[in-house]
């Protein structure tokens, strides 16, 4: 809310400077986010005086005067306006001068002749809204003077808390000031000279809905002459950020900020018989409201209607047909309370929502209904002249009084943690209008409200019942009152110290097989990455990563339809993404765009599906791999990633989760793989698992984002312990004390043939004295024949109690020879 | 044959070793005459084959000779041999010379991300303090997202937290670390510390202070006497762990799930406290939002407001990680261009 400084001085005295208030306030809670020098813009703007005015020899519309400005020789300047006479004082724009809007003024000729500067209309210096003629100023305002000095003043914006409705005008500000330093509110004198005629013989009320309009008040006034309101009024009005309309209209603009209390007003003419109804509306009603949109009102949005039809949409916005206009002679002013939950629900629902809406959705003080339909007629009178009937209609005249909020001051310490007496609580309260009582017997004490209240026996404990003043709607519970009481000593003054209470069982993080992931990952040479949650809906079916379908041993498969967001900010992300490889290649192309072709990245991230209605979230590793996975460098030759890579970081993986080694098996399904270099990697024991994917992207994946690298691999891969899990302890084998035996063993195989079934034929096959298998060397040509390759293997031999006999490992080598020739159809080299 | 002859003999083989030995030039050279003279065949050997021609008396003291010449031999190839190893090993030495200003071989060039690094950080100095992390669903409903913590569906408050929606009726993305409150509170008893990390989502356009997606951390401690002076204590523990020692206050804030709520402000971490544009001429910069947990809230978690109390604290996330690395731009985090995240090596 903006705040004029001038203004707020209305209602209370402020010692303070801008900079201190604002402290003030923002340690009150009432937090100060700016202070704006208005009228900044009015600087080379001075107060000058015409002497003459002339018609302009060659054009009929403009005028030549001459201003003294108070020193030097006067200032020829042409002006268009028509409203100006020697005589008057008027504001003069000097050449330099910089208008709001960035409008350079300049010495200009006009149709021949020279204009040393300008005469500025209200609107030119967004003081008030008249653009038609020059702002002619008091006929006492000091010739010479700066506009800025005359009119400036500092605007605070304050950040009102939802809670805070009460606070949303100057009168609750002005009581935050006063809390502060400990100065009075002034109230504005309010009274309403009436005539004779009573209110009822002009208007009628009629309220169908009490629950959703707990009271009206109205009046009314007849012989109101429209026009601009006065000069000083157009400028608070236009500093606090609202524009001037009419007289009329402004006094209840002016009221609604000076009170915090919206009203609206009705031309008298358009309100039908007289008479104002507050009412549902009825299907097929439909309303031209003020911003001149026709509107469709469903049935439960509250309206102000007369015997004829809408008039008003309650509390939101008035109806166009019954708006003041410049011929409005009688006007019913309607000063309301409405249910905060349906205005709320009326301005969402037709996406309209404005200053009075903002105000009536955070709750009423119910006095304000009547005090404010006071206010608005007395600043009516005063501006726009005519005669009030006596008396108001008001419905609920009955007005409640305040509420008695029971509190154990050694709560109100036991929640702060200050030690803050009864008495000195029984003064900080006093200073936000907060009287207390003390309160003999043992009373019940609000702990909490709806939905489940809660209310509880004070016992012996000492109480005493705050006196809660009718606009502190939101001091409800006994928590409500240690905060004021912490409020207004000052939070700054909390002390500090650290729990001494019980700590909470161990519980082992979720995090710590991730971040053991992580750590190894980055070891590795990747770069972590975290990319957005939300996608576009083409990235997913565009990619066509599989399904988990033929994945066995994930904990949570990839499941369910595409959770979709039905209000997205942008079409890029309106689906939550079930896979993580879109998302990597996206940061893939960002890097190549930018000139980055080598990149290795890995993300622990979140895929999100639905399933019967409920949504489900599971935990994946992605890896991408492109370009060089060593740059070239005077010291090393450089080697681009391949799928070797990306199984190695598998291996790594498994290797640190305590798995054996990952079985890896093809997958030739093709798009979005490269149909020979895709496989699925499992490798599963009791408590942990890595399961998941391993490719090089096709070619028309590459083609179809655009990238210009020859080879992506990218792995998913579902890892168990990613969500939550314990790192894997390590069991140790020990150390062998007798000597182990090395054979080597080439293997001839028809191409056909993979490694993986190989290397199960001679683990099957050599029995348990085999301890270690490795593949060292991979040989194609001649004198092989051109289908076949040569796969060379060491196989380890050892027992653990004692010293293996070359016959043993002779006759384990010859099992395993015999199964790989009778299995596979291999010749073995040696 | 007599001792003056063969002495003589002896003598004449000593100084010809000595002078071949010293002007030999490599270790083979060296090897072969340590052959010649001192070989099982070699020329000492040769001339001893006299000394069964000489009388009785005489074959000790040419024997001692012998020793002699063997002796000053065997000392000539060592030393000699000496020089000529040191030689060599100072030639290879000196062939194998480097650039040693050269940059090394690379070692690796992987990275850690500074949103799940900052919220370790974060995670450390609370874990010191017993606080477990738990982690909550990202598509939350409305029910624990909102009604739970004190936020009814028309609560004027809601405009706070502009919403994303899903199609999932009653679920939304969560717009706030706070349902874990709830979840942790239903799940566990008091004594309670709980920290909940994680992603959160707003209907917020995207600028250099503002994102659609966003992380942040939830803390929650709950037992019978817990008080806004113990989370003042932690806060402060918290801010000197991260920003280094420097003054801390609260002010008040507003939440509907705490009562009282404070912003937690720390002493400008650019200017120190003197005034500039990051803290808006201030000195102070929020780090965090906080309060004791509302009556409502700890009801709905399931745990008894009259028995127990407790605070609730929540940060962003990338505004920490900003202050502690300086972050000009919050895209930075989600666009992951290399050239921001290879500085974090
Ligand atoms: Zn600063």
């Amino acid at each position: 809310m903006r705040v004029p400084l001038s203004w707020l001085r209305d209602y209370v005295d402020i010692q303070q400077t801008p900079e201190q208030l604002a402290e003030r306030l923002t340690l009150l809670g009432m937090e100060v986010q700016g202070l704006e020098q208005w009228g900044a813009d009015w600087r080379s703007v001075v107060v000058g005086e015409l002497l003459t005015v002339e018609k302009h020899p060659r054009a009929d519309r403009l005028h030549l005067t001459t201003v003294n400005i108070g020193s030097g020789e006067p200032l020829h300047i042409v002006c268009g306006a028509n409203n100006i006479a020697p005589g008057q004082r008027v504001p003069v724009a000097l050449p330099g001068a910089v208008l709001p809007g960035d409008r350079r003024i300049e010495r200009t000729e006009k149709m021949g002749i020279a204009s040393e500067g300008m005469l500025c209309s209200g609107d030119e210096l967004h003081i008030t809204s008249d653009a038609e003629g020059i702002l002619i100023l008091p006929p006492e305002t000091t010739l010479g003077v700066q506009l800025s000095d005359l009119y400036g003043d500092v605007v605070l914006d304050v950040d009102v808390k939802p809670n805070r409705g009460d606070a949303l005008c100057l009168i609750g500000l002005a009581r935050e000031v006063a809390a502060a330093t400990g100065a009075t509110v002034r109230w504005p004198d309010i009274a309403v000279r009436e005539g004779d005629d009573p209110v009822s013989a002009h208007l009628r009320v009629e309220v169908r809905e009490p629950e959703l309009c707990t009271r009206f008040v109205g009046r009314w006034i007849s012989g109101v002459k429209i026009g601009p309101s006065p000069d000083r009024i157009q400028m608070r009005l236009q500093a606090a950020g609202m524009r001037p309309v009419s007289n009329v209209v402004d006094a209840s603009n002016y009221v609604m900020l000076e009170l915090g209390k919206p009203t609206h007003t009705f031309n008298g003419a358009a309100v039908r018989d007289g008479t104002i109804i507050v009412r549902r509306a009825t299907p097929g009603e439909s309303l031209e409201t003020l911003d001149h949109v026709q509107r469709e009102l469903t049935p439960d949005t509250l309206i102000i209607a007369d015997p004829h039809g809408p008039i008003g949409i309650a509390g939101v916005m008035g109806g166009a047909d019954s708006e003041i206009a410049d011929d409005t002679t009688d006007i019913a002013i309607e000063s309301a309370i409405f249910d905060p939950v349906s205005i709320r629900r009326t301005g969402h629902r037709y996406a309209l929502r404005s200053e009075a809406s903002l105000r009536f959705e955070k709750g009423q003080e119910f006095q304000l209904a009547r005090i404010a339909a006071d206010r608005v007629a007395q600043l009516t009178l005063a501006w726009s002249g005519g005669v009030c009937a006596r008396g108001r209609i008001d419905t609920a005249p009955d007005e409640p009084a305040a509420a008695r909020l029971a509190f154990r001051p050694a709560r109100v310490r036991k929640l702060s943690g200050a030690e803050v007496s009864a008495p000195e609580q029984r003064d900080l309260l006093r200073r936000v209008g907060v009287e207390t009582e003390e309160n003999g017997a043992s009373v019940q004490i609000q702990v909490a409200v709806a939905p489940q209240p809660l209310r509880v026996d004070a016992g012996e404990e000492e109480v005493l019942v705050a006196v809660v003043p009718t606009w502190r709607r939101d001091l409800a519970i006994e928590a409500d009152v240690a905060e004021e009481v912490a409020r207004v000593r000052g939070y700054e003054t909390t002390p500090a110290h650290l729990p001494d209470t019980l700590m909470p069982a161990y519980r082992p993080s979720p995090l710590a097989v991730r971040n053991m992931l992580r750590s190894t990952l980055a070891g590795a040479g990747l770069s972590e990455v975290v990319t957005h949650a939300l996608v576009a809906p083409e990235s997913e079916p565009r990619l066509r990563w599989p399904s988990d379908d033929d994945l066995t041993g994930v904990e949570t498969p990839e499941s369910g339809s595409l959770i979709t967001v039905t209000n997205p900010l942008s079409s890029q992300h309106s689906v939550m993404r079930r896979h993580l490889a879109a998302s990597l290649i996206d940061v893939l192309a960002l890097n190549e765009r930018q000139g980055r072709g080598d990149v290795a990245i890995f993300e622990v991230g979140k895929g999100y599906g639905r399933v019967d209605g409920r949504s489900r979230e599971w935990t994946r590793l992605g890896i991408l791999l492109s370009g060089n996975a060593q740059p070239p460098s005077w010291n090393r030759a450089d080697r681009q990633y391949d799928l070797d890579d990306a199984k190695g970081i598998v291996e790594l993986l498994a290797k640190r989760l305590g798995l054996p080694a990952p079985v890896y098996r093809a997958d030739d399904r093709g798009f979005p793989f490269h149909p020979g270099r895709a496989l699925v990697a499992t490798s599963i024991a009791d408590h942990e698992a890595v399961v998941g994917r391993v490719a090089e992207l096709h070619p028309d994946v590459l083609e179809q984002r655009d990238l210009r690298s020859q080879r992506v691999i990218v792995a998913e891969l579902a890892i168990r312990g990613l969500d939550a899990g314990v790192p894997a302890r390590v069991h140790v084998e020990p150390i062998p004390r007798f000597p182990e035996v090395e054979r080597d063993l080439a293997v001839v195989v028809g191409e056909a043939v993979d490694a993986a079934t190989v290397s199960a034929t001679i683990s099957r096959n050599a029995g348990e004295l085999l301890r270690g298998l490795r593949l060292f060397d991979l040989y194609r040509g001649a004198p092989l024949a051109a289908s076949e390759k040569s796969l060379a293997y060491r196989l380890v031999f050892g027992a653990r109690a004692r010293t293996l006999t070359e016959a043993e490992v002779d006759e384990a080598v010859a099992r395993v020879q015999a199964g790989l020739k009778s299995e596979l159809g291999a010749n073995l080299r040696s | 044959m007599d001792f003056e002859t063969l002495s003589g003999d002896l003598h004449r083989l000593r100084d010809r070793a000595l002078e071949e030995i010293a002007t030999s030039s490599d270790p083979a050279a060296l090897e072969a005459l340590q052959i010649q003279y001192l070989g099982k065949k070699g020329d000492l050997t040769a001339v001893l084959r006299g000394i069964g021609a000489l009388p009785p008396e005489d074959r000790p003291r040419v024997g001692a000779v012998a020793n002699e010449v063997g002796e000053a031999v065997k000392a000539a190839l060592a030393t000699r041999g000496a020089e000529l190893h040191g030689q060599v090993q100072a030639r290879r030495l000196a062939s194998e010379a480097v650039d040693v200003t050269l940059p090394g071989r690379t070692v690796g060039r992987g990275t850690l991300h500074p949103i799940p690094e900052t919220v370790e950080a974060i995670a450390e100095v609370f874990g010191q303090f017993g606080f477990v992390v738990y982690e909550g669903p990202e598509v939350e409903d409305d029910l624990t997202n909102f009604q739970m913590l004190n936020i009814a569906p028309d609560h004027p408050a809601r405009d706070l937290w502009d919403t994303l929606y899903v199609d999932i009726p009653g679920y939304l993305l969560r717009t706030h670390t706070s349902p874990g409150q709830i979840r942790v509170m239903q799940s566990t008893r008091p004594p309670i510390r709980a920290l909940l990390p994680g992603r959160c989502f707003r209907y917020e356009a995207v600028d250099a202070s503002h994102g659609f997606e966003f992380f942040q951390v939830e803390g929650l401690m709950v037992d019978e006497g817990t008080s806004m002076a113990d989370l003042k204590g932690l806060l402060d523990e918290f801010a000197h762990a991260l920003f280094g020692p420097r003054k801390t206050r609260f002010r008040p804030g507003y939440y509907p799930f705490t009562e009282p709520s404070v912003a937690f402000d720390v002493q400008c971490v650019v200017c120190g406290g003197a005034g500039c544009p990051a803290c808006s001429r201030t000195g102070w910069m929020t780090i965090l939002g906080a309060g004791m947990v509302h009556p409502v809230v700890l009801q709905y978690g399931g745990i008894d407001p009259e028995k127990y109390q407790g605070f609730a604290f929540g940060m962003g996330v990338e505004r920490i990680a900003n202050l502690r690395h300086a972050v000009p731009d919050l895209r930075y985090y989600l666009e992951n261009d290399l050239r921001f995240l290879e500085q974090f090596r």
